[in-house]
């Protein structure tokens, strides 16, 4: 098995196994620290795609922001193991358990299927160009000309969930005057 | 990236790995020696002298009485949080740190070994050249936020709890302005990576202005002579993430016994502490390197040193070693100056109030480096008409 | 190793890794989001479940843009993790308040929500 394949697989089971925690512990620490594991697993798989700008990001952005956020509130709330954690109902969670299994059967044949219909550019272009600064300046670029509008409208949407949360975390229990 | 082509070069990059984690880790005993012996001679007493010339042996004792200790769990814990928080304390430290580069590249010409012969090699005295350096260890760094929370939560203590939420808001809350306040390097420099940095800082002080060349011969070209206020606010920010005084509102002794560590002792604590120097000497190493010229040495080029080493050694490999240590010192002794300023530092101000602490960090520090920011960018702009 | 392209490699899933790989991978953590969506009680599992899909949709955009050649995929990326984060942002808000009102954070709670 060569270097690159080993990574892969080794990288595609930590990143499935703490998926599946996440949703299988009834704790929701133990949940929030897979999922916090899920997102390193799925950073070090985009320096495996030459995306090493996006990896750190994910790393400061996703694990090192968000995630503790979740793991902060969690323990503020000092919630001990779910007494409910997974829906009631034998029919229900068949239900939902069979339209999940369905979807990804459909997702995997789709993949299966359409295999081969895109041509794979491997040369002369700016993802697999060097080890990380000039696809990092190209994207500078691009997002910089191209899709500013995007951007913009991304700072508008940041100051707007800014006043909405310090608005929701102020307000004394519920989400509504009594 | 890659480890190497042969078993030679494999062999020699993974060596130089655990070279650089056990360096971090041994220097931590000496730190605890120079804070103490520092501590006391600030505060005009005479600190740990007993055992052994100037109580060097004293590093040895206290790591014996660490490793002697009794191994407890308290009741109300969970086990694998609380054992595993101290482990994950170190693993930040030690891979950010591997990223720092710390002297000129060596180059080792073609030799016979073992009956075959060995291509030229060049070894980088880093532990690995990450394309986009500074966007790695800010992210690697962040993950430390989890050991205070793991350590807090699984202690299953109010005092320890209290202090890891404390510790990990102030952690996410100043990361932001650490962020911010290395923009502005990030655009003059425009590049992420480290090496590419300190080569970018040799030379006298001399940038392009409009079209004329401005040169200062009586300053080197460092970082600092361009981002003064980013530097001050880079450091004052590092202080808070690595929780030391006068951020360290995490221990707090007077309110919160010890803060997330409260339950923790021996061989546990000391990985703590390992942890928490590991934070100081990575933000010592990049303050020396974004705004201290990182390996470079003031009024003496690479290129001097390379003549002069080439004219004292035989060998080729001989000299780049040389141009390699001769560099490395000079590293060492600005990341030591800045260690000094970190102990310096917790022995000459008092403890911010939390809300003091948030404050300076939103209200402060992140305007200040949004304006830096801001600024820099506009300089930069004029200066390229 | 991605020189060295021999033909009988290519029918080698074990060894020869490519688009499919990744994106089957994306698909399973995807699935895994929603059944955790569909099938948890909390609301923080909740959203964690949608942080879960979000990164699974990341990392297809990041493999597309590899196997294309091309920086949008990137760019994508880089809206979804901002807006993932202020969704985050709003839904732990929500949830505190939540929890200030019932002391506890099941989805039916969610009910009570008015304007």
């Amino acid at each position: 098995m060569t270097a690159d394949a080993f990574l892969f697989w080794f990288l595609a089971i930590v990143t499935l196994v703490s998926g599946l925690s996440v949703i299988l512990l009834a704790n929701p620490i133990y949940s929030a620290l897979c999922l916090a594991m899920t997102m390193v697993g799925v950073s070090a798989l985009f320096v495996t795609l030459n995306a090493y700008f996006i990896a750190g990001v994910q790393l400061i952005v996703y694990a090192g922001a968000v995630m503790v956020l979740f793991v902060m509130v969690i323990m503020l709330f000092d919630l001990k193991k779910d007494l409910q954690a997974f829906t009631r109902g034998i029919l229900s969670g068949a239900l939902k358990i069979a339209s999940v299994g369905l979807l990804a059967g459909l997702v995997v044949g789709a993949i299966a299927i359409s295999t081969g219909l895109l041509a794979e550019k491997t040369t002369d272009n700016p993802v697999t160009m060097g080890t990380g600064m000039e696809s990092t300046k190209a994207l500078g670029n691009i997002l910089f000309s191209k899709y500013i509008f995007g951007f913009e409208a991304l700072g508008v949407l940041l100051l707007v969930i800014a006043v909405g949360a310090v608005a929701l975390a102020r307000s004394k229990g519920g989400t509504h005057e009594q | 990236m890659g480890m190497g082509k042969d078993i030679f070069e494999i062999t020699v990059n993974g060596l130089k790995l655990v070279v650089i984690f056990l360096m971090m880790v041994q220097a931590v005993p000496i730190l605890v020696w120079l804070e103490r012996r520092g501590s006391a001679f600030i505060q005009n007493r005479l600190g740990p002298n007993r055992v052994g010339p100037l109580g060097l042996m004293q590093l040895l004792a206290d790591a014996v009485k660490f490793l002697t200790k009794e191994n407890f769990v308290p009741d109300t814990a969970k086990p694998l949080l609380y054992y595993a928080a101290p482990v994950f304390a170190l693993i930040p430290g030690a891979v950010a740190f591997s990223a720092i580069p710390m002297s000129t590249p060596i180059h080792i010409d073609a030799f016979e070994m073992f009956g075959s012969s060995w291509g030229p090699y060049t070894f980088l005295v880093q532990g690995y050249d990450i394309g986009v350096g500074i966007v790695f260890i800010l992210g690697v760094s962040s993950l430390a936020a989890y050991t205070l929370l793991m350590a807090g939560w699984g202690s299953g203590n109010k005092y320890s709890l209290m202090g890891a939420l404390r510790a990990s808001a102030q952690t996410i809350s100043y990361e932001l302005a650490l962020g911010l306040s290395i923009v502005g390097v990030i655009m003059l420099y425009g590049t992420f990576n480290l090496m590419d940095m300190t080569m970018a800082q040799q030379g006298p002080l001399h940038f392009a202005f409009m079209g004329h060349t401005v040169t200062a011969n009586w300053l080197p070209n460092w970082g600092i002579f361009y981002q003064p206020l980013a530097a001050i606010l880079f450091f004052t920010t590092t202080f808070a993430e690595s929780n030391r005084l006068p951020f360290d509102l995490a221990e707090g002794e007077s309110e919160l016994v010890a803060g997330f560590h409260t339950e923790y002792g021996g061989f546990k604590f000391n990985m703590f502490f390992i942890g928490e120097y590991g934070h100081m000497m990575i933000a010592s190493g990049l303050m020396a390197l974004f705004f201290f010229g990182g390996f470079g040495i003031p009024y003496v080029s690479v290129a001097q040193v390379q003549e002069w080493a080439a004219s004292a050694t035989s060998t080729a490999t001989g000299a780049s070693a040389l141009v390699a240590l001769v560099h490395f010192l000079s590293f060492f002794i600005k990341f030591a100056f800045f260690l000094w300023v970190f102990i310096w530092v917790r022995w000459t101000l008092p403890r911010f109030r939390y809300d003091q602490l948030m404050d300076f960090g939103w209200k402060t520090l992140l305007p200040w480096a949004l304006a830096n920011t801001i600024l820099t960018a506009f300089v930069i702009y004029i200066a390229s008409l | 190793m991605r020189a060295v392209k021999v033909e009988h490699m290519n029918n080698d899933i074990i060894n020869n890794i490519g688009l499919n790989h990744y994106l089957i991978l994306a698909a399973l953590l995807f699935v895994t989001g929603m059944a955790g969506v569909l099938l948890r009680r909390n609301i923080i599992v909740l959203l964690m479940s949608i942080e879960l899909m979000l990164n699974s949709v990341n990392l297809t955009f990041v493999a597309f843009s590899k196997y294309l050649g091309i920086l949008d995929g990137h760019i994508m990326v880089f809206f979804v993790m901002t807006i993932a984060a202020a969704e985050a942002a709003v839904g732990l808000a929500l949830a505190v308040s939540i929890f200030k009102r019932f002391n506890e954070v099941n989805i039916r709670f969610f009910e009570h929500l008015k304007g």
